[in-house]
């Protein structure tokens, strides 16, 4: 884990003002989807090694959801983007 | 029956008198008025050039579109109402003046005692005078503006702001600090 | 007499006497001493006894690495085990005591273990302990406990204080000797915020210990020197007594200050130790270099040191060792302590070194033995001779001290703690600091670079290259001469060949050769292995000194070399840590904030009973005079409220404002029922659900304009809501137009309820509100009387005709005291939680004791509230998810007990009459019980195997916890009420 994560809104914080929801690479899927789909989405994780994606909140500072895009094997942070400009990205 | 409301301050009762300011004071505000702004979607650059600091009004940053506007001129009745029509279509105006308590703490060793519950730099290069955030103080979020060289607002909910000047004093242990109620 | 405090030279203040005691005994030490240079001064050798043997221990360095010199300081609360007695300072009043011994270090019960010891080899605990399982718990652990740990701390919680504190810097420079210095004045003259953090409480590492004059004068004038310029920038910060023990991600670094460590008397006021937790851009280890041990047999006497500790112990704090010093070496470094010795007049009884031949030089008039080892050592408490062999021809030489000197290993600790390897320098014969990068730089003698000059120049160069990384030109520094350098070369030697005795290589926990011969015969040849095989290392000092001659050992024996051995992984802490430290201010009161309801005043006025929810701290009941339990406060305030009007403060319910064009598509996919089409001035029961299916959260929803909301949370999950709001609308639907606030705290709300209720409210309300005017589940703003603007909800938790009323929360406790006053005449009473929910267990409302992340709201009774035919909201996909639609599910159902003396707990579980108290009989469970003072009886509400279809049914509640069994009556949950006529009053 890292130590100290750059908001793109507040600037570089402690891990302590954020909350971690995990994987933020499953995509919601459309309304009326397969149930298998749904049940991927609600319950299946990978546990992958290595570069991840989650989905962190500054919950002490601006309350934004991010993308933080880290390696959990040398902690390394690669970058950490606002969700809702992230999933612009992904749409 | 006569009605009238008394309102009383969330942090009434639990400041004893003091003889005199210290070499460091964290000054109790009763009366300022806090209101928050929340940019309609899309509207931000818009708000923000309305919400530029005059004499009536401090915006601070608390997130992206979101501001915690301070008056001193403006009653907390008025405030929200004021900014309502300056504002219009760009933003939604939510009076906060009984939801936060504000504080300035100034001193000689202001940002050295924040130290010691904020994760954020406090120099005064990296934190300039008109900067403000929302920050962790010790457990509890507050929005931190540099108003001077050695003083420093903070914003805090007001169900918060007795353990907030708890952790204060706490935290300003190794120094001088007086805790009163602003006199104005 | 034998250690003697010299005549004079050292650092130490020779005019300043300070009074400190050993194991009861009054001694007398100065100002600048650490406890172990004042002990040696008053020729106290032995201060310890061994971990495992009992064998009588002293001083072995002169620094933070020390592995025998732990003593106790303080006594009480205050007491401080373990502590390095060559890092202690020495203060007026400090009271040390002695540890591992019983009754006393010189009688010592325990050495027996020391006769045993063939007994006590490596793996012992393994191999002894391993069955019977149940002599674990009874014999084993009990018997270890006792025999094992050093040192003993007390139970009494600790007086003082502690504080931690953030800081953020250009450089951190760790250490404060030539390289330290060096580079910190680079920076700090090149306008760099600099942090220069040393453990000792003097700036000056190394050069407090070096006789070879700077430009002339005694290193350590200059050093002062530096010092005091450092001192003088503002852009500079020295932390003294601080050492940093750990480099975290993104190069954050722990690091404890002592700041009371030094007094016999502490400011209970002020913090004893300061955690620092310093981020820094850069950061240059300037840690200096470990001189190792040599391992020879019976090289753990009193008396026995490292030839640096003895030149230190000198030079700095004017103390000799011995009268008569052996000094054995590998290297040159031991002519250099030999030479600072003779300097002071202390006799040399010889130097023996192990290389064949070198070019150092002896002082004049020493024996010089080369080719030569010590294979033993005499003496009881103390060393009083040693054989040494010379080429296989042994010599008893008669000392009382020896300066032992096996070459030097880089302080490298802190770069490898996050994962990076030690690199074997076969030049430097030592393991060096990995490449980790820009953030962290290795300089002076943690880089290899031992002399002094070398020192300099490369923390300079460091720091340098560090202000141009950052931008700025680099400031110089001027150049001085420094006169002869100690040469610091040696010809590795892990251990000497045919030791007649123990030779130790982890003086703390007692290995010696032999066990890590063990560890390699039975298969524990792994550096790894061998380190939980023989326990060498896992002492508290870690193995900062015996390490190296461990993994140089293992590699002779399997005939490798240091590099394929490697070392243990290094971890945080670099030396151990108070949990005082680690907590900071966060105990007692400040572990947790505490919130104040803006009504806390008037239910305070009112009498209340407080009670801690979550963060909140609310008003529980309100005993009346000759209550003498809550239950008959609490019946009396239900009958009142169910007969008259009570007044509850419920402004711990969360409260968001939600804005947008597209608030109410964004509530309408939030919640499973629909919200589209609530008109404005109107209420709504909102559920929302998990994408799982299972129910969230529940509270109301409120429009308070076209585009304009507000959604009441439960108390406890006001936070949570508000962050899955927000993931809603920045992830999920960002298109969405929608803003909201959490307002909270913005408003005192308190809910009016019973009969009489809007009598009472009416005395304080301007508008109208009839029945007509003001109808079931209206929601909107209306003015006091008295012009206060408020917000009113027709809305009953309690099944009565009931109100919420929100008031700016600083005119809240006046609005609540007007209210009493009004109710006066109709029997108004305040009430509290507990009565809060026995009304709405009456009523059959369900809470979180009933949504528990299991339930769907069809299991609550709640399924024809969902609204299917949206397209999408939350939780709707899963929701008709094989299972969760079952005809057996448990339903939510209410239960009353048939036996008037036995009440139900919640937890307890359900079986059908009859059936035989087992799990596999489960037909659900209590969540929720009360005594109901409408009914007469004690009631519950439970989920039970298709429970709506069993009413009438007589079912057994098993306490197996308690013991009970209690026959009830299965029933609708609503026990109160079912038509809502009182509601709709
Ligand atoms: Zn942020």
């Amino acid at each position: 884990m890292a130590s100290l994560i750059s908001c793109p809104h507040c600037g570089t914080r402690p891990k302590e003002e954020f909350l971690i929801r995990g994987d933020a690479t499953p995509v919601r899927p459309a309304p009326m989807a397969a149930e298998e789909a749904w049940h991927d989405y609600a319950h299946l994780r990978a546990n992958p090694r290595g570069r991840i994606r989650e989905h962190w909140q500054h919950v002490a500072g601006c309350r934004r959801w991010l993308v933080v895009e880290r390696d959990n094997f040398t902690h390394e942070v690669f970058g950490v983007t606002d969700a809702a400009k992230a999933g612009e990205g992904a749409r | 029956m006569a009605y009238e409301y008394q309102a009383v301050h969330a942090l009434d009762g639990t400041i004893g008198a003091i003889a005199e300011q210290r070499t460091n004071h964290l000054s109790v505000h009763r009366m300022t008025a806090v209101a928050m702004v929340l940019a309609a979607p899309g509207q931000t650059a818009e708000a923000a050039g309305i919400l530029v600091s005059n004499g009536e009004f401090e915006a601070r940053f608390s997130g992206p579109g979101e501001w915690l506007v301070l008056s001193e001129v403006h009653a907390p009745e008025t405030l929200a109402a004021e900014l309502s029509v300056r504002l219009g279509d760009f933003a939604f105006v939510v009076d906060q003046s009984h939801g936060r308590v504000v504080l300035t703490l100034s001193g000689r060793d202001a940002a050295r005692i924040l130290a010691n519950g904020i994760a954020v730099d406090l120099h005064a290069d990296a934190f300039p005078i008109g900067r403000a955030a929302n920050v962790l103080c010790s457990h509890l979020s507050v929005n931190l503006a540099r108003t001077g060289n050695e003083s420093f607002d903070l914003v805090v909910m007001r169900s918060f702001a007795e353990a907030l000047v708890d952790d204060l004093k706490v935290m300003a242990r190794s120094h001088d600090l007086s805790v009163d109620f602003a006199t104005r | 007499m034998t250690a003697y405090r010299l005549a004079s030279g050292g650092l130490v203040d020779r005019s300043h006497a300070v009074r400190f005691s050993f194991d009861g005994k009054s001694l007398t030490g100065h100002a600048g001493d650490t406890l172990a240079s004042a002990l040696l001064a008053n020729d106290t050798l032995l201060v310890a006894r061994s971990f495992k043997y009992h064998r009588p221990r002293g001083v072995v360095t002169a620094g933070p690495s020390e592995p025998n010199g732990l003593v106790t300081v303080g006594s009480g609360a205050r007491r401080d085990p373990n502590t390095k007695a060559t890092v202690a300072e020495l203060y007026d009043g400090l009271e040390a005591r002695s540890q591992n011994r019983w009754p006393s270090l010189a009688y010592d019960v325990g050495a027996v273990n020391n006769l045993m010891s063939r007994f006590l080899s490596a793996g012992f605990y393994y191999k002894t302990f391993m069955w019977p399982a149940a002599f674990w718990e009874k014999v084993y652990e009990p018997l270890i406990r006792r025999a094992a740990g050093l040192g003993r701390t007390d139970l009494p919680r600790d007086p003082d204080s502690y504080e931690k504190s953030w800081a953020y810097c250009d450089l951190l420079v760790v250490g404060s000797g030539p390289t330290g210095l060096s580079a910190a004045l680079v920076a700090a003259r090149s306008g760099l915020r600099v942090i220069l953090a040393e453990q000792d409480f003097v700036l000056g590492g190394a050069l407090l210990s070096e006789t070879t004059p700077i430009g002339g004068e005694p290193t350590y004038v200059f050093a002062r020197r530096v010092v005091e310029e450092l001192q003088n920038s503002p852009n500079v910060t020295l932390l003294p007594r601080t050492t940093v023990f750990g480099w975290y991600d993104d190069n954050v670094f722990g690091a404890v200050e002592r700041v009371q460590k030094d007094v016999a008397v502490v400011d209970a006021a002020k913090p004893v130790e300061r955690m620092w937790r310093i981020v820094a851009k850069h950061a240059i280890l300037a840690t200096g270099a470990e001189e190792r041990p040599l391992v020879f047999g019976g090289n753990d006497r009193p008396g026995i040191l490292t030839a640096s500790a003895v030149s230190t112990y000198a030079n700095r704090f004017g103390v000799a060792a011995g009268k008569s010093v052996i000094v054995f070496t590998n290297g040159a470094s031991g002519y250099r302590t030999a030479r600072d010795l003779a300097a002071q007049g202390v006799e040399i009884a010889a130097l023996i070194d192990s290389r064949m031949a070198s070019g150092d030089v002896a002082p004049t008039g020493v024996r010089l033995l080369h080719g030569s080892s010590i294979v033993d050592t005499k003496g009881r408490y103390r060393v009083r001779a040693v054989v040494a062999d010379r080429g296989g021809f042994e010599e008893l030489i008669a000392c009382d001290a020896v300066a032992m000197s096996g070459g030097w290993s880089p302080v490298i600790h802190l770069a490898c703690q996050r994962g990076g390897k030690p690199v074997w320098s076969e030049a430097l014969q030592a393991f060096m600091a990995p490449d980790v990068g820009a953030g962290l730089v290795m300089a002076g003698a943690a880089a290899g670079h031992y002399r002094l000059s070398e020192c300099f120049d490369d923390g300079a160069r460091k720091a340098s290259a560090i202000v141009e990384a950052l931008g700025r030109p680099a400031a110089g520094l001027e150049r001085t001469a420094i006169g002869e350098e100690a040469d610091p070369s040696f010809t590795a030697l892990w251990h000497v060949p045919g030791a007649k005795s123990k030779a130790f290589v982890d003086f703390q926990n007692d290995v010696h050769t032999k066990d890590l011969g063990l560890a390699v015969r039975e298969g524990f040849g792994h550096v790894e292995h061998a380190k939980r095989y023989t326990t060498g290392g896992m002492a508290t000092d870690q193995g900062k000194l015996g390490n190296i001659n461990a993994i140089g050992i293992l590699a002779g024996m399997r005939g490798v070399s240091p590099a394929d051995v490697g070392t243990t992984t290094f971890r945080p802490f670099y030396t151990p840590v108070s949990f005082g430290a680690l907590a900071g201010t966060s105990i007692g009161e400040h572990a947790m904030p505490t919130r104040r309801s803006p009504l806390h005043g008037w239910a305070a006025r009112n009498g209340a009973v407080f009670i801690d929810a979550g963060l909140w701290y609310r008003s529980s009941w309100f005993p009346k005079a000759g209550e003498k339990t809550w239950r008959e406060s609490v019946d009396r305030e239900v009958r009142n409220v169910r007969e008259n009007a009570g007044l509850c403060d419920v402004s711990t319910l969360g409260k968001i404002e939600v804005f947008g064009p597209d608030a109410a598509e964004f509530l309408n996919r939030l919640y499973c029922n629909p919200v589209l089409k609530l008109p404005v001035g109107k209420a709504r029961y909102g559920l929302m659900l998990r994408e799982d299916g299972m129910v969230y959260d529940d509270g109301t929803v409120s429009r308070l304009g076209d585009q304009h909301f507000l959604v009441t949370t439960t108390t406890a999950m006001a936070g949570g809501v508000l962050s899955h709001m927000e993931f809603a609308a920045q992830v999920l639907w960002p298109d969405l137009r929608v803003r909201f606030l959490s307002v909270s705290d913005q408003w005192a709300q308190m809910s009016i309820a019973g009969p009489k209720a809007r009598t009472i409210l009416q005395a304080v309300v301007e508008d109208d509100i009839s029945g007509a005017a003001f109808p079931f589940l209206a929601a909107r703003e209306v003015r006091l009387k008295g012009n206060l603007k408020a917000r009113l909800f027709r809305i009953s938790f309690s099944g009565e005709l009931a109100y919420e009323l929100a008031v700016p929360a600083g005119h809240g406790e006046a609005v609540a005291d007007a209210l009493m006053r009004a109710g006066a005449t109709h029997g108004i009473c305040a009430y509290g939680v507990e009565t809060l929910n026995v009304l709405r267990l009456e009523k059959g409302h369900v809470t979180h004791a009933e949504l528990d992340g299991r339930v769907t709201p069809d299991d609550a009774g709640l399924g024809r509230m969902m609204g299917s035919g949206k397209p999408d909201f939350i939780g709707k996909r899963l929701s008709t998810r094989f299972g969760l639609t079952a005809a057996d599910r448990m339903h939510l159902v209410g239960l009353k007990s048939m036996e008037v003396e036995k009440d139900m707990r919640a937890g307890a579980h359900l079986l059908k009459d009859g059936a035989k108290p087992s799990t596999i009989n489960d037909q659900g469970w209590v969540s929720s019980t009360c005594f109901s003072p409408t009914l007469g009886g004690h009631i519950a509400l439970a989920f039970l195997k298709s429970g709506r279809e069993r009413y009438g049914e007589k079912i057994v509640v098993w306490d197996q916890l308690r013991g009970v069994e209690t026959f009830a009556e299965v029933c609708d949950p609503v026990f109160v009420d079912p038509e809502n006529t009182k509601l709709m009053a």
